[in-house]
């Protein structure tokens, strides 16, 4: 539509201008002519006027030749001879000024040869009368039949001249006539040509005024639609830029400069400087995109990172279309819209998904070990309570077989409140409140909760001092106390357990066990007992839940602890690590984000 | 020559149920000869040995320490000398998803353990008295967990 518009307006002007040109062109043209004619007309009236005068001229000479060549018959004087001869000179030319004056004409010109002949056969005549006076033969007959006839052709040069004056004189007026009429056309002509050429520019102009007000619209219209392009780049977070791939060049959207935390237009606008702000990791696989682009017409999608001059990261993502200009250029305009937001919440999903995956597969693994290890106990209480009915039953009294059958109804009723908890557990849900919490307190509430067990086996415990920590402080005091009665428990019998709590702020880059971790710095724990340790090799399935090393009748453990430990840690967002040494003792080192 | 008793072995890392399982062979009027391990490593360690000779079937407990049920059942079918164990899953749970895992690897046949005296028994004469040739042609998923 626009493109129309743009063509019909250019081809319409174009048509003006060269209308315009004809226009001038004709006229100059036609002006010339005039000019040129209305010379010419001044011309045929001096060359009419000439042949006057040359006729006028030739009339006056033969007359001069006559009284002269008289006034020598009469008085004999060789000296009135000259002009005579003279005389017949100047006729002479100007018989050749009249030739070249009426050589287009041919009616004046056989007028002109019989005017020559006539004088010619006047000066003959002149001559004949001359052989009679030169014999003196004077006054005689035949010499006035002389005189007679040189008359009669004097006359009849006259004639012929006047016939010459007047047809000259008609000439001349049919040309002025012509020349009149035409110059009485000029002015109209003129004007009219005027009238048209101005119709035609008011055109041109009224057309351009409303092209230059169309202009002018759409030009506040582009600058609204630009207006509203960049605040909803702002909004939606995303910037454009247009590639010139012949020319090279690149102009950058101001809100492309600010999702790479710049300020808009504040470095020039090359693929140089954008990849120095793309992250290292990203940059060749960047590159090869763009070059793909410079020869394919569409391209799906382009993730990559950028890295801010402040440090932080920002995911973008790139979509670029190709097209051409009006005089066939190639140009990609591309989209680049920061979708950081988006992938962090992708990222927290995942998270949650994950905890949700490790949630449900200890759920499993807490529903397996229920209906194991509680379900055990009371399977052999019932399988008991039958080998008691079976083999012992006929030597009950009345009363032992009422407890018998009073054992097995609550033993039936203990089943139904494990598949009960089983079910509660399954819907259960801890919530997380992360407080600023004193570890030292902490660990001494779970020394309090320990206290028995402590002093039961003489236990020496000493801790460093420990830091403040946003935690969730029941949960720690649970992860202190388990570790606490873990290195209890799997004490040796003979000596006297020895616990020992150390602490240290580290870097998680300078860790080994942290390499899987985030950058920062952690809290690091270390639990050292001189208990009975356990083989290195069940380092990791030590955490696992229900899982034992060692027998329930030598030991008294439930396979919880640690794991509930490991879940506590991971809740954290930290890491727990076991090493053991058979009866050395066991070290756990539990590391903590500092938050 | 064929010894004339059934030779079994057991699994179990809990003193009750191995006290309940060699009271009901006591109890059963068939010749068998029973050894007991307290985990999976014993048992593996024993089944090892080259003097020793191959049980006709052995009874696994699942969860026990050191070495899982599982985890013996894996090792013992990648053994060619164990191949012809009839191997029975003994445990107190019967989750779907321990029944599909052992019987995908090669158990022969899977007991819950019952809660009385009396089922055991009959559980136990039941499985000692198997053809497993003819079972373990006819095995499938539905037949594997012994129903009483």
């Amino acid at each position: 539509m626009k493109k129309n518009y743009f063509f019909k307006s250019t081809l319409f002007l174009k048509v003006v201008l060269l209308s315009s040109l004809f226009v001038i062109l004709v006229m100059g043209g036609i002006t010339y002519m005039h000019i040129s004619n209305l010379t010419n007309s001044t011309k045929i009236v001096v060359k009419t006027y000439k042949v006057n005068v040359e006729l006028e001229r030739i009339i006056s000479y033969l007359r001069e030749a006559e009284s002269d060549y008289r006034k020598y018959i009469v008085e004999k004087d060789v000296s009135y001879l000259n002009p005579y001869l003279d005389a017949k000179e100047k006729v002479n030319n100007s018989f050749l000024k009249l030739n070249e004056l009426i050589n287009e004409n041919s009616k004046q010109h056989e007028n002109l040869t019989v005017l020559n002949k006539l004088t010619d056969s006047l000066f003959f005549n002149f001559s004949k009368t001359n052989i009679f006076v030169e014999n003196n033969e004077t006054n005689t007959k035949a010499l006035n039949l002389l005189y007679f006839k040189e008359n009669a052709i004097i006359d009849s040069i006259r004639r012929k001249t006047n016939e010459m004056f007047f047809l000259e004189n008609k000439l001349f007026n049919n040309r002025q006539e012509k020349y009149e009429s035409d110059l009485q056309f000029t002015p109209l002509f003129f004007y009219l040509v005027l009238l048209i050429t101005l119709i035609i520019i008011i055109l041109a102009y009224s057309k351009i005024t409303n092209d230059l007000k169309n202009i002018k619209v759409k030009n506040d219209q582009l600058l609204i639609f630009k207006e509203s392009t960049n605040q909803s780049e702002i909004i939606g977070k995303h910037g454009n830029w247009v590639w010139h791939i012949e020319s090279d060049i690149f102009t950058y959207s101001d809100n492309l400069y600010r999702l790479l935390g710049e300020e808009p237009q504040s470095f020039e606008a090359t693929l140089v400087n954008f990849l120095k702000f793309v992250h290292p990791e990203d940059v060749d696989k960047l590159t090869e995109d763009l070059n793909k682009m410079t020869h394919v017409e569409e391209l799906p999608f382009i993730n990559y990172r950028i890295i801010q001059k402040n440090g932080s990261i920002k995911y973008l993502k790139a979509y670029a279309k190709s097209f051409y200009s009006l005089n066939g250029q190639k140009r990609l305009l591309g989209n680049t819209s920061d979708i950081t937001e988006e992938i962090e919440s992708i990222i927290a999903l995942e998270e949650r998904n994950l905890e949700l995956e490790r949630n449900n597969k200890e759920l499993s693994a807490f529903n397996y070990a229920a209906s194991h290890d509680l379900q055990e106990p009371l399977r052999k209480i019932q399988t008991f309570v039958s080998r008691l009915e079976e083999k012992e039953a006929a030597t009950f009294s009345d009363a032992g077989h009422q407890y018998l059958e009073r054992i097995k109804f609550a033993a039936g009723k203990m089943r139904i409140l494990i598949d009960d908890l089983l079910q509660f557990s399954r819907t259960n849900k801890p919530d997380k409140e992360f407080v600023e919490a004193d570890l030292n307190a902490l660990f001494e509430n779970a020394m309090q909760d320990a206290t028995v067990i402590i002093l039961e086996k003489k236990a020496k415990i000493t801790s460093d001092t420990l830091p403040k920590a946003k935690v969730v402080a029941f949960q720690i005091q649970q992860l202190f106390l388990n570790l606490l009665v873990n290195s209890l428990k799997y004490s040796k019998e003979e000596t006297f357990p020895i616990i020992k709590v150390n602490y240290s702020n580290v870097k998680a880059k300078e860790t080994p066990h942290l390499l899987k971790a985030a950058e920062g710095n952690y809290h690091k724990i270390t639990f050292t007992d001189n208990g009975i340790g356990f083989d290195q090799k069940y380092a990791e399935k030590i955490f696992d839940l229900f899982n034992r090393l060692h027998n329930k009748q030598d030991y008294s453990g439930s396979g919880i602890g640690l794991s509930i430990c490991k879940k506590i840690v991971e809740n954290h967002n930290g890491f727990i690590f076991s090493k053991g040494e058979i009866n050395v003792g066991a070290v756990f080192t539990v590391y903590l984000p500092v938050i | 020559m064929q010894p004339n008793y059934i030779h079994i072995i057991l699994a179990d890392d809990d003193e009750d149920d191995r006290l309940f399982f060699t009271d009901v062979f006591e109890e059963l009027k068939i010749n068998t000869k029973v050894n007991t391990f307290n985990d999976g490593e014993d048992l593996m360690n024993y089944l090892n040995k080259v003097e020793t000779i191959m049980p006709n079937v052995l009874f696994l407990d699942l969860n026990m320490p050191k070495k899982s049920g599982i985890e013996c059942l894996t090792e013992i079918k990648g053994i060619h000398k164990m191949s012809e164990i009839a191997i029975a899953i003994y445990s107190t749970s019967a989750s779907e998803e321990d029944i599909e895992q052992t019987f995908v690897l090669g158990a022969n046949i899977y007991i819950k353990k019952p809660d009385s005296f009396e089922k055991l028994k009959k559980a136990l004469s039941e499985v000692v008295s198997i053809n497993w040739q003819y079972h373990t042609n006819n095995l499938n998923k539905d037949n594997f967990l012994l129903r009483l």
